[in-house]
């Protein structure tokens, strides 16, 4: 019994002093680092990019024939400061970090063709993970922009 | 020794019946006679009767009925679940492994915390839940698809771009929807 309280005393030092830690894990992140990863995607050829390895799965769920990797880019930008990329085709890709919760990523992407907005969204990722935005015709086939986001 | 007090000594036994036939004979015959011994014997009845009416006053009646009926209902009674589930945990929670199995888990917790932060990316090999959550999508007059595919986890915002207003020569993808 004497061992089952040491042990219950033992737990809660361990997480009065594991708290700040928690909290700080949520708090410190100063920035965010934006990967932007474009990919021109073809129902032509049947060609995968072997830069795109990490992405096969994501990208070959979308049922074109090759893939391939025209720019990768990666931005740190501040929190509500705004990292621009420029995509091929006369676009600009802004990705502005709202805010980090519970290790998740709120992020503002708006998709401008020179001065005509494309699409605007607000999208909340977990931290070091990605979504697909795609759609925009370029050459034969369509972009694929991978976006990903790492707090830091 | 006078044969009073012979005959107070073996007076207790006489009264119980402990005292054979002469001894018996001995004893009821002084009482006759002697006035003081006849007076201890009359005092010997009466502690005699008076311890009787108190143990039998103190004597607990056993019913077995009763109990028997109690019993049996205790048994049939189905407990509560907490009190069932009391019973199944008390022991396990009570015991020391599972008090410093707790720390335990606890410190493994923090570790891969830390090891996140660390390293991040080590676990990669797992399957993660990447689906993003979209808030908002205003793609400007323009159609728009939000698919989650499940395979990957993966959110993908597909862009159905209108051939007439567009810059770039039309392709075979050109708004006929995501090829996938």
């Amino acid at each position: 019994m004497k061992l089952a309280i040491k042990a219950l005393l033992f737990n809660f030092c361990l997480w009065w002093a594991a708290m700040p830690s928690l909290e700080a894990a949520d708090k410190s992140f100063q920035s965010v680092e934006i990967t932007i990863k474009t990919i021109s995607a073809s129902k032509q050829g049947n060609e995968f990019d072997p830069q795109l390895a990490a992405l096969e799965k994501q990208l070959k769920a979308l049922n074109y024939g090759s893939y391939r990797l025209l720019k990768q880019e990666t931005q740190t930008a501040r929190w509500q400061g705004n990292a621009n990329f420029q995509i091929p085709g006369g676009r600009m890709l802004t990705v502005r970090p709202q805010e980090v919760n519970n290790d998740q990523l709120g992020l503002r992407v708006q998709l401008k063709q020179g001065d005509k907005p494309q699409l605007e969204t607000t999208v909340r990722l977990n931290n070091r993970g990605n979504f697909i935005l795609g759609g925009p015709r370029h050459d034969n086939g369509v972009l694929v922009l991978s976006i990903s986001a790492t707090a830091r | 020794m006078s044969t009073c007090e012979v005959i107070r000594e073996s007076l207790g036994a006489w009264l119980d019946g402990e005292l054979s036939g002469a001894a018996a004979d001995t004893v009821r015959s002084h009482l006759q006679t002697c006035l003081a011994c006849g007076q201890e014997r009359r005092q010997l009845e009466k502690l005699d009767i008076t311890l009787k009416s108190v143990l039998e006053a103190q004597t607990i009646p056993f019913h077995a009925e009763s109990i028997w009926h109690a019993l049996r209902q205790r048994i049939e009674t189905k407990r509560p679940w907490y009190v069932e589930v009391a019973a199944w945990t008390g022991p396990v929670l009570r015991s020391p492994s599972f008090a410093w199995g707790v720390p335990a888990v606890i410190v493994l917790l923090l570790g891969t915390i830390y090891l996140d932060s660390i390293l991040p990316g080590w676990n990669s090999g797992s399957p993660r839940d990447n689906f993003a959550a979209v808030e908002s999508i205003d793609a400007y007059g323009r159609n728009v698809a939000l698919l989650r595919e499940y395979e990957t986890k993966t959110t993908v915002i597909w862009l159905y771009q209108n051939p007439d207003s567009e810059s770039e020569a039309s392709g075979e993808t050109s708004n006929k929807g995501p090829a996938f």
